[in-house]
């Protein structure tokens, strides 16, 4: 079994988890705009766009009550901003750098492909401000980011620098879907009434920022009801967005990493949790805040691996 | 003189098929060429790493696609003066670490061994495998106007470069590939498995399934993506110095998601006195406290050995042909350049009274830094230079001019022709520009030597400094074989023609 450095583990660890960040949020923005092309015109007036500002609340993102932020304004935090953490500009400069420190321990062709979109995002991110070019680079994003993991999934070695990789990229994307579900679908549940018209559109876009649309529809046969969208994107047992389903893959992560309890542990706590959460999926309030707590408990997940795995002397 | 042309200006027989390639090809194509190997290189991440670069660390390989060509049968001859010289270097390095006969024997001034900043006390005595210190060299070659090849330094420490011998070929590859169906050039990717086997033979006896780890001063190291490749190809662990401890049974571990694990074999690419701050510099965060005592106890391999640097001097370069000569009973088979010793009052004389005619050299500088040449330096220039060479004999020497041999080279057109007489952006022209040649030589059991090696380029009209660091390029390198001349032994055979002990 070929070994793994603490520390060269931890930086494919970030790798995994920027990467996927930047396809999740890049996934995200192209969603969220082709649902708000379906609603009726904002609210907020000509200059903001109440909507766009809500977006950014899904990542934390320092937004206050009061900001009113124009599609742009978001469009530049979100994606082009390269000083702004979390932003798919950032992300993908970071994923870049952890690579190119741990390039020895993956298929070369891998180091390749996230080279590439790091150039490509260098030198055409500035453009995806502009609502024409946006999905060409956001669409890149998310196509590389999955055409990695095809080039893991079939040319490299289930070893621990494997397992890392994984982990980092279900923990990740966990914490996404948590965020995505607290916010928006709280947001949806608790909608204007004169929106609710639009609540199959709105639950769409929620399914659609996570690819869940398709594999909803052919999972439930039935409409796009929001209690049940966020059900699917909680507790499903098989579709590899739901949060139950990435906290599974970590424990099965972790079953083959040496010595794996003090991680183990700290996921059973989350995923009691997030069973927990099953009683408060139809109000949205108090989802928004069952989320929050999840996400705090994913954190724990988060240190307990890097205590155990990704430090000196773990 | 030209590599690929002769004095009335028709191809030397080496370089008659690209000759007439590159004609066949026209400057579009050629240029459209060079584009696309800029681009390969940039999409590969072949990169090197510049320190004073503000934020942006990591800067692509600059890369001319013109190679460099040499024939079979010339090659054939280096590779025997190389391993000749290597093998004696080691000698001499592990009697400098023993009895020093050398000395004894009056043929290596005793002072100049006494002063030497480079020899390490806490190495005297240890008996690395196979009497091998130098295990990785990259000597740099030069051709002169006559056409003969000086070894101009050995550089015996952690000599880079090799990496982009391997990257080089790959790319020319795709730019020419029509010329790799019809040639017999000599491939260069193997130079990974010997540098694995060679590494892999200084485990401690006994192990059967070495651990071999390259040790990287780190990311931000310039030849950190050197580091990076040669662990890839060989399968071997990339450590920085906080990932490796000694136990107390005097073992070397490194710190893994199954905890500590024994190292066999380091590949140190860390100057030796930052290897260990419990011997040398106590400050150093690149190195492993102990590692000393695991080297001298037989826990552990070390590639270059530690103290191997003893022999990688200006000053005990002018020796060389003295130290084959005393080591092996052999004239030396490839010519070391004349050097002045400034250290000796006839010699220091006559570099002072000379030194618009020559070139003065820092001992221990590498990487071209402080090099004064002579017939470029100002007044102002030469009269510092003087009072340097003053001020610290023993830390310079001299040598002739030589006027470095040229291949033809794709650089941007200063003098364009007009607007209305062109399509688009002006083409480059291709412009003779001087070069060196760094092969690699390793040294265990046996000596083995690069095809070739890494051709490096002075882009600018004139200019003799071709360092990387420095506005450098390079170049592909190919030793080619006359199908109606093979080289007399094949290169699995040569590769294992001499034997050190």
């Amino acid at each position: 079994m070929a070994l793994l450095l603490s520390r060269t583990a931890e930086r494919l660890y970030w790798a995994a988890r920027y990467l996927e960040r930047a396809e999740d949020t890049s996934r995200m923005v192209l969603a969220f705009g082709e649902l708000f092309d379906d609603l009726p015109p904002a609210r907020s007036g000509i200059l903001g766009d109440g909507r766009w500002t809500a977006l950014l609340a899904v990542f934390g993102n320092g937004v206050t009550e009061h900001d009113t932020l124009s599609e742009n304004d978001v469009a530049q935090r979100l994606i082009v901003d390269p000083d702004r953490p979390g932003s798919v500009a950032s992300s993908v400069g970071l994923a870049r750098e952890n690579l190119r420190t741990t390039r020895e321990l993956l298929p070369r062709a891998a180091w390749r492909a996230v080279n590439d979109l790091s150039l490509f995002v260098n030198d055409e991110v500035g453009r995806a401000a502009d609502r024409r070019f946006r999905g060409r680079v956001l669409r890149r994003v998310v196509d590389d980011s999955r055409r990695l993991d095809g080039i893991l999934t079939s040319s490299m070695t289930r070893d621990d620098a494997w397992e890392v990789w994984r982990l980092g990229r279900y923990l990740e994307r966990a914490d996404m879907t948590t965020r995505v579900v607290g916010v928006r679908a709280a947001a949806l549940m608790a909608q204007d009434p004169d929106e609710i018209a639009y609540d199959e559109v709105h639950g769409m876009g929620v399914l659609r920022s996570l690819s869940a649309l398709q594999m909803y529809q052919r999972a439930t046969r039935g409409p796009i009801e929001a209690s049940q969208v966020v059900k699917f994107l909680l507790f499903s047992d098989d579709f590899p967005r739901s949060v139950l389903f990435c906290l599974s893959e970590i424990d099965r992560c972790l079953e083959r990493l040496t010595d794996p309890e003090p991680v183990r542990h700290a996921v059973v706590e989350a995923r009691s949790a997030l069973l927990s959460t099953m009683a408060v999926a139809d109000d949205g309030a108090d989802l928004d805040d069952a989320m929050d707590w999840v996400q705090s408990l994913l954190a724990k997940v988060h240190h307990a691996t890097t205590d155990r795995y990704l430090s000196i002397g773990g | 003189m030209d590599e690929l042309f002769d004095d009335d200006g028709a191809p030397r027989p080496a370089a008659r098929p690209l000759h007439e390639f590159l004609e066949r090809l026209g400057p579009d194509e050629l240029a459209a060429r060079q584009r696309a190997t800029e681009l390969d290189i940039l999409t590969m991440g072949i990169t090197f790493t510049v320190y004073s670069d503000g934020e942006n660390i990591d800067r692509a390989w600059p890369f001319d696609v013109i190679p460099r060509v040499i024939s079979g049968r010339e090659w054939d001859g280096v590779v025997a003066g190389l391993q000749q010289r290597l093998v004696a270097i080691n000698r001499f390095i592990d009697d400098l670490y023993h009895d020093q006969k050398i000395v004894a024997d009056g043929v290596f001034p005793a002072d100049l061994l006494a002063e030497s900043v480079n020899f390490r006390p806490e190495c005297v005595g240890v008996d690395p495998k196979y009497g091998a210190w130098a295990h990785i060299s990259g000597s740099d070659l030069v051709r002169d106007d006559d056409g003969t090849m000086y070894v101009l330094e050995d550089n015996l420490r952690v000599p880079s470069g090799v990496s982009y011998v391997i990257e080089n070929r790959a790319v020319t590859k795709r730019a020419f590939p029509e010329l790799f169906e019809g040639e017999r050039i000599r491939p260069v990717d193997t130079y990974t498995d010997e540098l694995d086997r060679l590494l892999t033979s200084l485990a401690p006896d006994g192990v059967d399934d070495p651990q071999v780890a390259v040790l990287t001063p780190g990311i931000y190291n310039s030849a950190y993506f050197e580091h990076s490749f040669l662990a890839q190809r060989m399968g071997a662990e990339l450590v920085e110095g906080g990932d490796l401890m000694v136990a107390s049974d005097d073992c070397v571990y490194m710190h893994t998601t199954r905890g500590r694990q024994r190292v066999h074999v380091i590949y140190r690419r860390v100057d030796d006195l930052f290897l260990d701050p419990e011997v040398f510099r106590a400050d150093s965060m690149l190195g492993v406290p102990g590692l000393m005592r695991a080297w001298k106890a037989g826990n552990v391999g070390i590639a270059n050995a530690p103290g191997a640097g003893v022999a990688d001097d200006k000053c005990v370069y002018a020796w060389v042909p003295d130290i084959i000569r005393y080591y092996l009973g052999e004239e030396p088979l490839i010519a070391n350049v004349p050097t002045y010793r400034c250290m000796y009052d006839d010699e220091r004389e006559y570099v002072l009274d000379h030194l618009d005619e020559l070139v003065m050299k820092p001992a221990n500088e590498s990487g071209g830094y402080g090099i004064t040449i002579g017939n470029r330096a100002t007044e102002e220039e030469l009269a510092a230079c003087a009072k340097e060479i003053l001020d610290d004999p023993r830390n310079w020497v001299a040598q002739p001019i030589l006027s470095l041999s040229t291949v033809p080279t794709l650089v941007p057109d200063h003098d364009p022709p007009p607007v209305e007489e062109r399509d688009g952006d002006p083409l480059p022209v291709l412009r003779a520009r001087h070069v060196d040649l760094r092969p690699f030589i390793l040294t265990g059991a046996d000596s083995y030597v690069s095809d070739g090696g890494l051709t490096r380029v002075a882009l600018e009209e004139g200019s003799l400094i071709v360092n990387s660091s420095q506005g450098g390029g390079s170049k592909d390198t190919w030793i080619v074989d006359d199908p109606a001349h093979p080289s007399a032994p094949t290169p699995a055979e040569s590769t294992q023609s001499q034997r050190i002990d």
